[in-house]
């Protein structure tokens, strides 16, 4: 019996700092939810495992024309973070310096609150 | 399937423009109905593309309205939405509504108006098509995106910014041959490494930009076609996916779901890479066609940026790329920008694109990509 993780319940362990993966009971997959299917085996077997939020930049960059509401954040850097487990987070980074960013910063999770809304950054490791 | 052809195009000037989006379309397509040399009357289908006008325009249920202000209110009419691939995603399905027998003649096309908006605003309107909660909440942006993808590449093949500003030079190059680009203005390398930035490492003149305009093209079965003044044949037409959130894609420098339609298309088709004489491709950002040459099987994973720089994709190079100017100098009015892209292929293949002409050119393809890289088509067409 597979257990879904809604994105509602993901966001709500994020906002108490405990990122949330889901491992597919049948070929091992590690992925983030939600999701019904594994795509890899179509297996719908999943299990919540914690994700200790620690990893390294794969890629970032440095927004300077961001969107309607944004304007007094920028410019501010979002990154494509590995996770030490495998799976990958998009996040806003907080408290480096955009100079001293670079591919393979180890980093570690951390969230932050926009009003209501629960948003994935990261921080120093 | 039956034989399929696009029998007539349209394209309205790329830019700022005052019209609604329907206004556009109609203009495009009314120029397309008349290229193809049929009766309005003839249409059996309107596929219409738009992908923010719910935002833009507060209008949705464009199809209808387009088809009213073209003078077709009773032609049913279906609206594609698949980010800035829609309108080659409508192409796809209004050919196998030909091919399937259903219908004889389909007008196909999309419209987009995003400059009577904000920078900040249209920025906003065009991040919604990556995912709300794990990539909006960011702040991402599509530069955003692209920036990711670029330093994806070049951390992992040495691309250099120096190669992306060959893309947008070479792509201002052939828009200033474009009497319907955006941008008819020749830049140079400097000019490009020194523009402002926007998402690091992509600068100003790595991106293109917001656009007003409308596509549009008439779309026959074999028996109709042949009766037409220049045929140009569909030899295929693929669509894939990818992930949505960039979190799930395994490969950031590399466009899965353009590997896959390729593939998809060169099987229908019975071509391959090596045959195609002319491309039109989804160059919204510089890097994205140093990737897509690459997925698209023209160049080695990771070469693309060298191809750029020696000059093999511009007009008389090995492969020209982007004839039209290409997103980047031609324009990007989203929901149009397939259509526009088959037509200047329909223009090419019947030897109608003086003084952009690529000379002798027998298959064209066109591809366009959607979003987060997670939609994209492949089409293949031949002169016969």
């Amino acid at each position: 019996m597979s257990k879904v993780i809604t994105l509602k319940a993901f966001f709500e362990e994020a906002r108490a700092g405990r990122l949330t993966g889901i491992r597919c009971g049948r070929c091992g997959e590690l992925a983030i939810p939600p999701k019904e299917f594994c795509p890899a085996c179509h297996e719908r077997a999943w299990e919540p495992v914690p994700l200790v939020g620690h990893g390294a930049i794969a890629s970032f960059t440095v927004i300077r024309i961001p969107p309607r509401g944004r304007a007094a954040d920028s410019p501010y850097a979002v990154a494509l973070v590995r996770l030490d487990e495998g799976v990958s987070l998009l996040g806003r980074i907080v408290d480096i310096p955009l100079d001293a960013l670079k591919v393979g910063l180890p980093v570690r999770f951390r969230p932050l609150l926009q009003q209501d809304q629960t948003v994935v950054g990261f921080g120093p490791a | 399937m039956r034989r399929v052809a696009v029998i007539g195009v349209g394209v309205t000037k790329f830019g700022k423009h005052e019209r609604t989006c329907a206004e556009l379309f109609a203009e495009a397509a009314a120029d397309a109905i008349q290229d193809a040399g049929v009766s309005p009357r003839t249409i059996q289908a309107i596929y219409f593309g738009n992908v923010v006008g719910g935002e833009g325009e507060r209008q949705l249920h464009m199809g209808p309205q387009a088809g009213s202000v073209l003078g077709l209110p009773a032609v049913p009419t279906t609206r594609f939405e698949t980010a800035c691939a829609t309108s080659h995603s409508a192409f796809r399905h209004a050919v196998m509504e030909v091919g399937a027998g259903i219908s004889d003649v389909v007008l196909v096309g999309g419209a987009e108006r995003v400059l009577n908006l904000p920078t900040d605003v249209a920025t906003e309107y065009f991040a919604f098509a990556s995912d709300a909660v794990f990539e909006q909440s960011t702040g991402i942006t599509f530069p955003g995106v692209f920036a990711l993808i670029a330093r994806a590449h070049m951390t992992k093949h040495g691309t250099t910014e120096e190669q992306m500003a060959h893309v947008a030079v070479k792509n201002h190059r052939h828009g200033a041959l474009n009497p319907k680009a955006q941008f008819q203005k020749e830049i140079t390398i400097e000019d490009v490494l020194a523009s402002a930035k926007v998402a690091d490492p992509l600068k100003l003149y790595d991106c293109c930009p917001f656009t007003d305009g409308a596509a549009a093209l008439v779309v026959a079965a074999v028996d109709v076609a042949r009766k037409s003044r220049n045929p140009i044949w569909v030899l295929s037409s693929a669509a894939a996916s990818d992930s949505m959130c960039l979190h799930d894609k395994k490969d950031l420098s590399r466009a899965l779901a353009t590997e896959r339609a390729a593939q998809a298309a060169y099987r229908q088709a019975g071509r391959g890479p090596e045959d195609v004489d002319v491309v039109e491709l989804h160059d919204c950002f510089t890097i994205a066609e140093i990737v897509a040459t690459e997925g698209l099987g023209f160049f080695e994973p990771g070469t693309g940026g060298i191809a750029a720089e020696k000059g093999w994709t511009s007009l008389g190079g090995k492969l020209p790329v982007n004839p039209s100017g290409g997103l980047k100098a031609k324009g990007h009015p989203i929901g149009a920008t397939g259509a526009a892209q088959i037509a200047e292929i329909v223009t090419q293949l019947r030897g109608e694109a003086d003084p952009r002409q690529v000379d002798g050119a027998r298959v064209g393809l066109a591809h366009t990509l959607g979003g987060n890289a997670a939609t994209v088509l492949v089409s293949l067409f031949g002169s016969e």
